[in-house]
């Protein structure tokens, strides 16, 4: 674990870093993407709709965040707009971005189904460089386990869901690439995406030991990604009939 | 699958195996804590350890005053050394804000030792978070070595008498906080 990572005077959080990295390889390949599947036109969407999505998406991550950890927040409402790069959630920030770029979309008049599908090509991967940051800083951390792939974070050994995350992120961008080729209304690549982020929080979430929490101990992620699923598989079904 | 109705078919079943996986996989109910009776007398040298007098240090707080352990002698503290870097610390901060909160009348505190961070960084952590209870700076990292708190947080709870009772490595469940101190605050000094 290397939370923190000293040059000179400074010192860096790790996770922090990787996430700045994650976002800026996004945002290039995001637009990269965009020019191969639609030339110029949709490279200039693209282009357009980046910013409204990256506000949407930090601001909605930490609103997750702190609607999440209530007893916390509600006594310090400042936090609401602190800059901390770990009380942000990823359930937060997808629906909030997507919400940001839809309205923006809409207003603007861009193509917002093609922009889905360029998202669902760029997202895995810069996902997969922020899971490396979590495993760096330690966040996002797991369940005590005896498996002998388990790793000594704070303590005991623990399941290392960051890599299980990393893992998850690249198998969804190998598949949605797969895909790519073939010929499918435009959203689909986004509502496999879509599909693909709802399994891995629902099966990935439990071994997490620092979820966020409903009462009865119902971890908010899985709830979250399950109704990803079902809208996928609705979006899929409206397609067919 | 191309007729609307298996679509349907499938989003049945999708919604009711997720829900039953998740409640399945939900974070049970917390077991509270018991403490092994102490062990008649205690062993003479200091150490970190169950059972052992708790090593003195004195370390100064964010206002430079010193404090030490020994000063607290005939309360409840609980020695929790941490970081501000580190998650599993951030996330038992709260469950130790509430314990300080509801036990500190009764004669429990919290000693916050901070592994080697800056006044300024420590000071606003604190203050973001509503924490009132004592933070102290260990800015070379001795009293986490004397303690042996290679990984934080790790946690001592010291009884009245000034002995270690419980060592807790790794974030905290509520239950664990408060089910200790209620059974060491239970004790005659």
């Amino acid at each position: 674990m290397y939370p923190l990572i000293e040059i000179g005077p400074f010192n860096l959080s790790s996770g922090g870093l990787l996430l700045l990295v994650a976002i800026i390889f996004g945002v290039m390949q995001f637009e990269r993407v965009a020019q191969q599947r639609g030339g110029a036109p949709l490279a200039e969407h693209a282009a357009r709709t980046v910013m409204p999505a990256l506000l949407g998406g930090i601001l909605t991550a930490r609103l997750w965040y702190g609607l999440f950890n209530w007893d916390l927040y509600s006594r310090s409402p400042e936090l609401f707009v602190a800059l901390r790069i770990a009380d942000m959630a990823w359930p937060g920030a997808l629906i909030g971005g997507l919400f940001a770029a839809w309205l923006w979309g809409r207003r603007h008049g861009l193509a917002i189904s093609a922009l889905a599908d360029v998202a669902a090509l760029t997202l895995p991967a810069a996902q997969a460089i922020a899971c490396i940051g979590l495993l760096l800083s330690g966040e996002a951390f797991g369940m005590p386990t005896s498996l002998p792939w388990g790793i000594e974070l704070f303590g005991p050994l623990r399941q290392p869901t960051q890599i299980y995350l990393a893992l998850a992120a690249l198998l969804s961008w190998f598949l949605i690439r797969r895909l790519q080729h073939r010929e499918y209304p435009a959203g689909t690549l986004f509502a496999a995406y879509l599909a693909l982020q709802g399994l891995t929080l629902i099966l990935i979430e439990p071994l997490r030991a620092d979820s966020l929490l409903l009462p009865y101990g119902l971890r908010v992620a899985q709830l979250a990604g399950l109704a990803w699923l079902l809208a996928a598989i609705a979006w899929r079904r409206d397609q067919t009939a | 699958m191309q007729h609307p109705t298996h679509w349907n078919h499938l989003l049945v079943i999708t919604l009711l195996a997720g829900l039953g996986w998740i409640v399945m996989t939900r974070v049970p109910p917390e077991q509270p804590a018991v403490l092994g009776e102490v062990r008649m007398p205690p062993a003479a040298e200091a150490a970190p350890r169950e059972n052992h007098p708790a090593p003195d240090f004195t370390l100064e707080d964010l206002n430079g005053t010193p404090v030490s352990l020994s000063a607290l002698r005939g309360q409840v503290v609980l020695i929790n050394v941490w970081a501000t870097w580190c998650p599993p610390c951030r996330a038992e901060m709260p469950i130790i804000q509430a314990a300080y909160e509801r036990y500190h009348d009764q004669g429990f505190t919290v000693l916050a030792v901070n592994l080697r961070e800056d006044t300024a960084t420590v000071a606003q952590y604190m203050q973001q978070n509503g924490l009132t209870f004592p933070a102290l700076l260990d800015r070379d990292g001795h009293v986490s070595m004397v303690y042996l708190a290679r990984a934080v947080p790790s946690s001592f709870f010291i009884d009245r008498n000034g002995t270690v009772r419980a060592v807790y490595r790794g974030a905290m469940a509520r239950s664990v906080v408060s089910g200790t101190v209620e059974q060491l605050l239970a004790e005659a000094p």
